[in-house]
Parts: structure tokens; sequence; C-alpha cells
């Protein structure tokens, strides 16, 4: 039976093709690029998935030049050819979707030579792009796949149902990426083109997991090769707009057009190829010399930089509006488990003592929403949970009680080495310092606070994460299942057990009904703030800037001309962009 | 000469030595075991087996130094744990990048450094040389940091004469190699004319008072063939030796340059591998550097026996 479900705003059903319209669950896409993002061991395993907000648009906001520059979104006819230079943040550590860990950086560089099983439409729905079709049964938790038939890798073998499963069985037995998957009991192929998902329990949302890291689809001879060899891992066999060309890691990845693409016509570009830039200010400065057609940021200051006259010439697009869902959050992580923040009265003191708006102001850059929980009050999951305003006098209060009972609490508060980072804990530090407790900062590199986050390895640190289509993609971050002591590899970081957490997560994943999935995600919101394992600062800002000649890079469509979500959270789709002449 | 240049080679031999052990035992005095802060969060069983084989970890650590050693007399540095990529490659596609950086930067500094003490050191404290010093004290307070985002300011960004970050090999296109390294070696090349400047002048004043210069132009010889003559070679022992520290040191310690203009050398991968904890591109890039810098001494000592004999005495 073809069910399919909605969030709110968002129709039931088929789309107009009568390929199955479906939902979510999963894994979170872009979530620890901490500040300042250096690729490196960035844990990213999926992402978008429901229609979550029915109040976002559609698309991206797009802001002119001064000059008149006009968005990008595929205005006038495409031309084809052309050679499209992207300097980006940082370097990926690979290709293969099991094994490695991609950032925002990954998935642009897997949206050029790999495809997704399933994508997020512009209006938020989930809808198949290699399957044709995605259907459960009336109990959700068994979900059938078609795929398109006819598709090709780039080493000519077929894309097949046993492939997707051979692909499946990788992933699984990852040791993160096998998490997302932990609800799926089998996986059958009962033909070449149908596979059979049977989950452990009831998931109307699946499907949107399959949009995520997990999601994409390498060739068989890659995952012969990528799981008896790492060098197996460089050399990406997929089935995208572009085959693999060069890759010379920290210096360019470069890949050609297709020939054989499966989307006859596509992509426009003869050529795409990707620099890393690590300095903000350097590929800013790239990019108005002419050496790069576009560039990345997570930098606030890049949107001031480009917006008004500094904009001339250049097409600025950034998620401060058109975000799908929930926007990405930084916040403040506290750990559950180490003296002294695993005492509540010390997170409460910590969140009063912590003037929000100060923080907001050291981090610069254009207004970003301040955050008070996972969702913003334009969210339906949104709930006022009576978030700590900054109180000196009451977190001076709380610490000196804990201070009678076990001496000055002492915390470390770390950062990456990133210069914004930086001023921001040392601006945190002070105000901490003030009510009362002993605060010294650890600047760690990028590469290994991700391991400091799974292994559990700190008091308090900076962070950003959370922006999914679905709030559902977020459970493993907070479940009860995944956490583990201090040194163990465990995905709710903090380390916060909260056992009606976890029921409201399970809820909202397994209910059919949306008022029930409502109050279960406001209730998660309430919960998390009620731990107060998460310091809420501000809405995470991505942005992307391109010169005039650089056309449809926040426009895609699927294969039926249903709009794609063009710029999410950073991440772009090459396929139909395309250069002016 | 030969005697005083064969015990040095030597000392070069066993200096070579010692390191390779220190940065062998790098990864071994890293608390715990390395394949723990290696694997971080990727440590299952496979990766671990894998990684075991590859350090050949299991086996005892004077036997894990043999077979290092061994491989590295057959080009074998091991492979990036982050990206998998040939240690050996990261340094073959590095290096030329810090070469060409000290080439360029390095002959543009003695061009400038060296006209400007010759003609300044004749008449010091006048108006010509009160201008150098204090450019050059200028210089010397400018850090690449500084002066890299000024230039690219002007000269990229605003003239569009130079590409503000990127790199394209020699042999792949001299021309636009050229083109690329100008920025980045102008940007390394400052603090070297402000130091070799400095000493060579105050050398060359120095020398300039001696009784041989004085007896020179009792003599009637010409200010030109005293100072090129006379002057010059006993003047540039400490400029020799500044250069000797200062290109030794210019060797994988380009990395804020590099990091800035976005090319790949030595300094930008070793930096990078360092903060990912990526072991073994960190100790092969830090054996070459380490054994680069010890030949560039010899060759430096090499130079001394031509430009000063005395030195090979014993």
């Amino acid at each position: 039976m073809a069910e399919s479900v909605a969030g709110p705003g968002r129709a039931r059903g088929k789309d107009s093709k009568g390929e199955a319209v479906t939902s979510t669950n999963g894994f979170n896409r872009r979530t620890f690029l901490t500040r300042g993002a250096a690729a490196g061991g960035v844990v990213v395993l999926g992402a978008a998935g429901l229609s979550a907000c029915s109040s976002s648009s559609s698309s991206p906001s797009t802001t002119a030049g001064s000059t008149g520059t006009k968005p990008s979104s595929g205005s006038g006819t495409p031309v084809r050819g052309g050679s499209l230079t992207v300097g980006t943040i940082a370097e990926i550590d690979g290709f293969f979707p099991a094994t490695n860990h991609w950032d925002t950086n990954g998935f642009l560089y897997a949206n050029t030579v790999y495809d997704p099983l399933m994508a997020v439409a512009a209006d938020g729905t989930i809808k198949g792009y290699l399957a044709q079709s995605m259907t459960s049964n009336a109990t959700y938790d068994v979900w059938t796949m078609t795929l398109r038939p006819g598709i090709k890798f780039s080493d000519g073998s077929d894309l097949t149902s046993a492939v997707v499963k051979a692909n499946f069985t990788v992933l699984a037995d990852s040791a993160l990426a096998g998490k997302a998957l932990a609800q799926v009991a089998s996986v059958a192929t009962p033909d070449d083109m149908t596979l059979v998902y049977t989950l452990t329990g009831p998931n109307p949302t699946f499907p949107s997991g399959l949009t995520t890291q997990v999601g994409y689809v390498v060739g068989e001879a890659m995952i012969q090769k990528a799981a008896s060899n790492y060098a197996g891992t460089l050399v990406p066999v997929g089935t995208g707009p572009f085959v693999y060309s060069e890759w010379q890691p920290n210096d360019h990845f470069t890949a050609t057009r297709n020939p054989n693409y499966w989307r006859g016509g596509l992509p426009y570009l003869d050529q795409i190829t990707f620099k890393p830039i690590p300095d903000t200010t350097q590929r800013e400065a790239t990019l108005r010399s002419g050496g790069v057609d576009m560039i990345e940021s997570v930098d606030p200051n890049t949107i001031t930089n480009f917006e008004g006259s500094g904009g001339s010439g250049f097409q600025l697009v950034d998620t401060r509006t058109g975000v799908i869902g929930q926007p990405t959050f930084s916040f403040i992580m506290l750990n559950n488990l180490l003296p002294p923040t695993n005492d509540l009265g010390i997170r409460q003191a910590l969140a009063k003592g912590m003037d929000q708006a100060e923080v907001q102001k050291v981090l610069g850059g254009p207004p970003a929403k301040p955050a008070t929980g996972v969702f913003l009050p334009d969210s339906p999951y949104y709930s006022d949970t009576h978030y700590p305003t900054y109180d000196p006098a009451g977190a001076t209060s709380l610490v000196k009680a804990y201070k009678a009972r076990h001496g000055t609490p002492s915390i470390n508060l770390m950062t990456i080495a990133d210069p914004l980072a930086i001023k921001e804990v040392q601006a945190v530090q002070q105000m901490w310092e003030q009510v009362g407790f002993q605060v010294s900062i650890t600047e760690v590199e990028q590469a290994t606070i991700i391991d400091d986050f799974v292994l559990g390895n700190f008091h308090a640190v900076t962070s950003y994460q959370f922006g999914e289509v679905n709030p559902d993609l977020n459970y493993v971050w907070w479940s009860t299942t995944t956490i583990s002591p201090i040194g163990q590899i465990g995905l709710n970081f903090t380390r916060m057990n909260d056992p009606l957490l976890e029921k409201a997560m399970l809820t909202g994943r397994h209910t059919t009904d949306e008022s029930t999935r409502v109050t279960a995600y406001q209730t998660v919101n309430e919960r998390l703030v009620k731990n107060l394992n998460y310091l809420w600062i501000e809405q995470y800002l991505f942005s992307e800037v391109a010169s005039q000649r650089v056309q449809g890079f926040d426009h895609w469509t699927f294969p039926d001309g249903t709009p794609g979500y063009g710029f999410d959270e950073g991440i772009f789709v090459p396929t139909q962009t395309w250069l002016a002449q | 000469m030969a005697r005083y240049l064969l015990r040095r080679f030597l000392q070069l031999v066993v200096v070579t030595f010692i390191i390779s052990v220190l940065i062998f035992l790098l990864v071994h005095l890293l608390p715990g075991n390395p394949a723990d802060v290696i694997l971080g969060s990727s440590d299952t069983p496979h990766n671990r087996a894998i990684l075991d084989a590859q350090l050949g970890l299991n086996k005892p650590l004077i036997q894990q130094y043999g077979t290092w050693l061994t491989a590295l007399f057959h080009g074998n540095f091991g492979q990036s744990y982050l990206n998998h990529e040939s240690v050996t490659h990261i340094i073959a596609t590095g290096y030329p990048i810090d070469l060409e950086l000290i080439v360029i930067s390095q002959v543009i500094a003695f061009a400038v450094a060296i006209p400007l003490a010759l003609v300044t050191s004749r008449r010091p404290n006048r108006a010509v040389d009160n201008v150098a010093t204090t450019a050059t004290f200028g210089m010397l307070a400018l850090p690449p940091f500084v002066i890299a985002p000024i230039m690219v300011a002007v000269f990229a960004v605003g003239l569009h004469w130079f590409p503000a970050t990127g790199y394209v090999p020699l042999t792949q296109n001299p021309g636009t190699n050229l083109h690329d390294m100008i920025l980045p070696s102008l940007a390394i090349t400052a603090g070297s004319i402000a130091v070799y400047y400095r000493l060579f002048r105050s050398d060359l004043i120095s020398t300039l008072q001696e009784d041989f210069v004085t007896m020179a132009r009792s003599k009637g010889l010409s200010p030109r063939w005293i100072m090129w003559r006379h002057a010059f070679r006993p003047s540039s022992f400490s400029l020799l030796a500044a250069a000797g520290v200062n290109i030794g040191a210019l060797i994988a310690g380009t990395f804020i340059v590099e990091y800035l203009f976005a090319i790949n050398g030595l300094g930008f991968e070793l930096v990078t591998a360092v903060q990912q904890r990526d072991y073994l591109v960190v100790q092969g890039i830090t054996l070459v550097v380490a054994v680069a810098y010890v030949v560039l001494q010899f060759i430096i000592d090499f130079i001394f026996t031509i430009v000063d004999p005395r030195v090979t005495r014993e």
C-alpha cells in the first residue's frame, strides 16, 4: 500500500507522476562543523527529510548586490559548457559514505559524483531521486523502494537493488553511520529493481533518512575496493552528473561532465573544480580577483561583506531565510557525566550567567535569530521553553550554593583554534567568572574536537548542529540508546540521560497523527531546555557567494521537474548549474 | 679542507641517524596506543587491524624501526591516515613549492639587501642610510601575515595583477607558476631583506674601519675596488651564517604564507597533518625537513671553507 505522510503545510499522497511522496528519519547531515571549519573529522551522517515547518519559504534568501545583481536561480536559458571553480572552506577525507566524514564540503563533492536515493523538494516533501518510488505498509514498518531503470555507474555497471543493498550492508557495519540504520531489521531484494526495508518498529518518516549520507549510492566495485583498502575511498564510482577526474587533497578536486548521465541533457557544465581555501578573507579575495567563480562560507561576516555596495557584481545566497524545517544553531554543550556540569544547578548557573545578546554581538555578522531551544518561534514544534534569561545575581546564588557543598566550580571551556570561536569563549569566560566560576579555555584543532565530542572528553564546548527538515533526524544525538561512558564512542555527546525525552522522540517518530507529533516535539524542546545540556546562542548562518555569470546554483529539479531544496544549509547541487556567456 | 668536509659529513650522518630515531619515536611517545590516537572515532576492529598491519604495531620496537627505515630507503613513507594519500607523494608535491618560495624570496632578498648595504655603508648615518635603516626596521616589524593580505588587497583584488590564491606547478606552466609565486615570495622576503641588510651593513661598516682597508686607501685604491676586493668577503661571514639559519627556518616554515595563499607546500602539509593528528605524514615531512636542514648546514659549511679557508684549520 502506498501511504505517505505529510508534515504541516504540505500535501499528502503522490506527486504529479504518481511517485510516492513520503517522510522522514535518519541522521543529521551537517552536524558538528565547528566554527572555522576545517574538514577533518566532521562526523556527518546525513540530513534532510520531512517538511517540518509550514512557514518556511521554499527557496533560500538571495540578496542582490547594489548594482542590481539578479538572483541566480536559473533565469534565462541554460547554456551548456564551461568550467566552474568553487572555493571551499576545507577538504574532505574521502568519498566513501560508510567510512568517510562528510561535512558541507563532503556533500558538495557527493552531489557532484553521486546521487541520493531520496531528496528533499523545495516544498519540504521527500521524493525519490535514484528511487522511482518508496511506499510503506499500513503500519509503516515495511518500506518498499523501486529504483529507476536504466541508471549506470561511472564504471558502466548497472544500478540494481543488489548494489543498493551492498551499500546498506557496509553502512550498517560502520561504527558511526551504522547507528542511523539501527532501526532497519532487514533488507530484502525481491527483484533487480526492488528493495524491501523491514524496520524494528513503525516509522512514517523513514525515507527522509535516505536523503542523508547513508542514502548516497556508490558502485559495487568501489565498495569492494574501499572495504579492503583505504585507497579505494579516494576514487568515487557513482551515478552522479560528473565523474572523477583528479583529486589533489588540499589543493583541488576536479570532476568532468558524465557523458552517460541518466538525466538526459544534464549536467550543463563541462567541468567543476573545488579548491579548498581555508582562510575566509583570502577566499573572498580570490573570488573578488576572479580566481574562483563562487565561494562557500560559514563566517557571518561574509554576508556583511557581500551585502550592499560590497556585493556589487556578486550574488549572495544565505540561510537567514528560506530554511526548511529547523536551522542549524550555535550553542555550548555541557557534559552530563563530568563534574561540575553533571549538576543541574551548575548548568542553570551557567545558563543564567551567560548574556546571550552579548555573545551574539561578539560573533558579529548580520543579526541572527537568537535561540531558546532547538526550534524557532515560526516552527510548529516551537513552544515557550522558559529558557533562562541573563540573571547574574541568580547565577551567583546558585554557584554559592554549589561552592558550599563542593568548593569553587571549575569549568574547562573548549573550542576550536579559530579567532572568532576564541573571541566567543573569551567573552563567555569573562561572564562566568563574574558569577563565581573558575574558567579555563582549551583550544583544540577541528579534527580532534570531533573525537572529544564522541568520547565525551569535555566540560563545556562550543559547537553548532541540529539543522534538519525533520526533528527525528536528530534522534541519535539525544537518545538514551546512544549514551556511552566517558572515553567510549557515544553519539549522545552530552551524555544527557532523559527517559522522558527519549519517549517524546520515539512518539514523534512513530506517530501518524500530526497533532501528536507536534506535541511530542514540543515536549522534546521543553526537555532539552529543562536538562540544560545545551546553552543556546543563535541560528548558525551558511552563505554562498557567486560571480554574476554563475546561474542556477541554488536551483535544481527532480527528473519530473519538481523543484528541489536549492540551498540546503550551505550545500548546493551542481547538476543544473550553468555559466552565462 | 677535504678532511674538514669529511668530518662534517660524518657528523651529518650521525645527526641524521639520531633525528630518524627521534622522529620514529614521535609516534610511540604519544600517550596511550598510537592507534587510539590515529583512529579516534573510527576505531573499529577492521580499521584497527589494518592500522596495526600498516604500522607494524604488534612487533618489537627495534623491529618496527628497522622496517620503517628499510621502507624509507625504498622511498615508502607510508600513507596519510586521513586521506590515504601516499606520504611520498605529499612530500614530492610539496617540496618544490617550498624550494621555489625559498629560492625566489632569497634571490629577491639578496638582490635588494646587498646593493643597499654596499651603498649605505660607505656613508653611514646619512640620509640614504637613515631611510634604508628605518625602512628595513619597518619590514622587520611586519610579519608575513600582515604583509600578505595588504598585497592581496592591492595587487590581486584592486589591480588584478596577480592571483589572490592558487598555484600552478613549474613543470606545468612556468609563466603562470612565476606569476602565482610573486606575491607569496614577496610576503616572506621582507623579513629576510631586513635581516640581511642590517647584518651586512654593520659588518661592512666595521670592516671599512679595519687597518687593512686604511692601508688600501692610503695606497690610492678606488673606493669601489676596496669595497669589492677587500671589504666584501670578510664582511659576508655573518650574512652567510644568517642566510643558513634563515633558509633553514624557511624549509617548511612558510606555513602562514602557504595557508593564506592556499598553496600546499611542506609547511602547509606539516601543520595540517599536526592539526589532524596525521602522524605518518608528520613523521615523513619532519624527517625530510630535518635532513634538508642538516644538508643545508653542510652546504653552508662548505661555502664557509671557500669564503674563509681558516675555518678548516684544526
